[in-house]
């Protein structure tokens, strides 16, 4: 893995990789079983107790379940250094989970996206910061 | 409960940017809703006013702002946000207030003015906020949610890019056959298919962008108002529905979804359609116009289904035989749509009821649908909201 030693996500507790690989950081609730992501986004069972809801990492893979191609910079607050149109955004299952997350897809080649397909979550580099630091987003790629 | 009126309606045509306050713009609606109804200012008893949320504390009061321009009475003035769906959150307070005898005679309004640009996070607390992560980390604008889901569909259902231009293709005619609509120009499918992509499979033409625009409903049980208005619209149902845990649609500002469906998709239009068929005893079967929330080709046609038009898959056949078009079995969005005016946010679910009582009223001249009976408007707001009314003459 590349060094991440001077990145910084530009909002915390949403990608982790503290263990050595990229993985999206989110919430399970052990009472109705619903996973959260981000943490905060709660989507409880109704009734559900809401005990013991716990903070998790997703897998690292996952299968993209739909995607876009989007031709035009995405407004701010949204903010990259380099030019990243057109850029695919995909929804990736996280099968076992039972969810679906967005994420940019650093994909350069958009015609071979495809429904179906494996990906791995990654990080997306946006900007460099007053300290130097490069600020990413989580991002998805293809399995190669 | 009493059996409640639309005596009222008023408009300002739809636009792009403007200088103008909101309020000039709800001044008109309302202005012409009075009009419209035949009574004064000092027979309106409340005021259900939608927020303008890019106002600041002007359209966040919004219904003391509009009281002061015609009169300060005294009257019950709530003010109220549910996105897209304000509107009919608006007209079912003045519903309900009538109908429960707490009040005779209702306003229900809202103005918007559109934002220079786009419209992006409101606040910068993440944890508070996820539209903030979605604006500042996910790169997700509006269209890209809906871009999302449409793909889906034409990978499940076989959707093709033909069928979303044809959408267009339809709501352009019926647009340009209306004065208050903002674009009224009449596009070939060749020219829908030729526009630029916005996200993949959505084209621009495909999906509708911000507008300015006011809308104003007088409501009544008041005998006397009823029998000297013109031709009054009784509301057989008008109420609001919220998402169903398992809704597998990927929600607009949200970063996921759940990827097992334990809910139908769209379950906030879902719940708003149900108890509005439950309420009025008038089913899909009935109905003889149906305003939807046409925000991109997708809700068009995702909308019949989650309105129980058709079955699930099924609305594409309808539009291609024709079922949708003036003159087919059930004419959908004759007013040109969202595709023809664009989102002005509280006033858009009212234009829609606006649109349908003026249809029943026969009062649409080139696009009017001939022999309605039966109309319903449908909303669709980000986040779970919806409002379903059921109207009929
Ligand atoms: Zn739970």
């Amino acid at each position: 893995m590349e060094n991440m030693a001077n990145k910084v996500a530009r909002i915390p507790n949403l990608v982790d990789w503290s263990t050595g690989e990229v993985r999206l950081m989110g919430a399970k609730c052990n009472s109705c079983g619903t996973y959260f992501f981000p943490k905060e986004h709660y989507q409880h069972r109704p009734d559900c107790s809401r005990e013991g809801v716990e903070d998790v990492l997703f897998p690292k893979k996952g299968k993209l379940a739909s995607y876009t191609i989007q031709y035009y910079p995405c407004p701010a607050p949204f903010k990259t250094e380099n030019k990243i149109t057109p850029y695919g955004i995909g929804l990736v299952e996280f099968e076992n989970e039972k969810i679906q997350i967005t994420g940019i897809i650093t994909e350069t080649d958009l015609k071979t996206l495809k429904i179906g397909m494996e990906m791995e979550t990654t990080i997306l580099e946006m900007f460099t910061n007053e300290e130097k630091q490069q600020v990413v987003t989580w991002a998805f790629k293809a399995v190669k | 409960m009493r059996d409640v009126y639309i005596i009222g309606t008023g408009i300002h045509p739809w636009m792009g940017f403007s200088e103008k306050v909101f309020a000039d713009f709800a001044a008109v609606a309302v202005d012409n809703a009075l009009k419209d109804a035949q009574i004064e200012w000092k027979k309106i008893q409340a005021i259900m006013a939608g927020i303008f949320i890019y106002g600041g504390n002007a359209g966040h009061l919004s219904g003391q702002y509009l009281e002061s321009i015609f009169g300060e009475t005294g009257i019950p003035v709530v003010n109220v946000y549910n996105a897209c769906a304000t509107g009919s959150a608006s007209i079912r307070m003045a519903y309900n207030s009538i109908a429960a005898g707490e009040t005779d005679t209702a306003l229900a309004f809202g103005a918007d003015v559109s934002p220079k640009g786009f419209l992006t996070a409101k606040s910068d607390n993440a944890v508070q906020d996820r539209d903030v992560i979605r604006w500042k980390m996910g790169g997700l604008p509006n269209p890209i949610y809906w871009a999302l889901e449409c793909r889906k569909r034409m990978e499940k259902y076989g959707t093709t890019e033909e069928d979303l231009a044809m959408v267009k293709v339809l709501m352009s005619e019926y647009g340009s056959k209306n004065p208050d609509a903002r674009f009224k120009k009449q596009y070939t499918l060749e020219e829908v298919l030729k526009s630029v992509y916005v996200c993949d499979p959505l084209r621009l033409y495909e999906i509708c962008p911000v507008s300015t625009g006011a809308a104003a409903v007088i409501v009544t049980a008041d005998p006397e108002l009823i029998s000297k208005a013109d031709n009054p619209v009784k509301i057989n149902a008008t109420t609001m529905g919220s998402a169903i845990y398992g809704d597998p649609t990927i929600r607009i500002s949200a970063l996921s979804c759940p990827a097992v469906p334990e809910a139908p998709m769209l379950s906030e239009s879902y719940s708003a359609s149900r108890q509005a068929y439950e309420k009025s005893g008038i089913g899909p079967e009935d109905v003889d116009i149906l305003e939807l929330p046409d925000n991109s080709s997708w809700h068009y046609l995702v909308y019949l289904e989650t309105c129980g038009f058709c079955k699930e898959g099924e609305a594409d056949k309808m539009l291609r035989d024709g079922m949708t078009k003036i003159g087919g079995k059930l004419p959908v969005n004759p007013s040109g749509g969202f595709s023809s005016h664009g989102e002005a946010l509280s006033a858009q679910a009212l234009w829609q009821v606006i649109e349908c009582a003026n249809q029943l009223r026969g009062r649409c001249g080139a696009r009017q649908v001939e022999g309605a009976k039966v109309a319903m408007a449908q909303t669709y707001g980000l986040m779970g909201n919806s409002g379903t009314t059921i109207m009929s003459i």
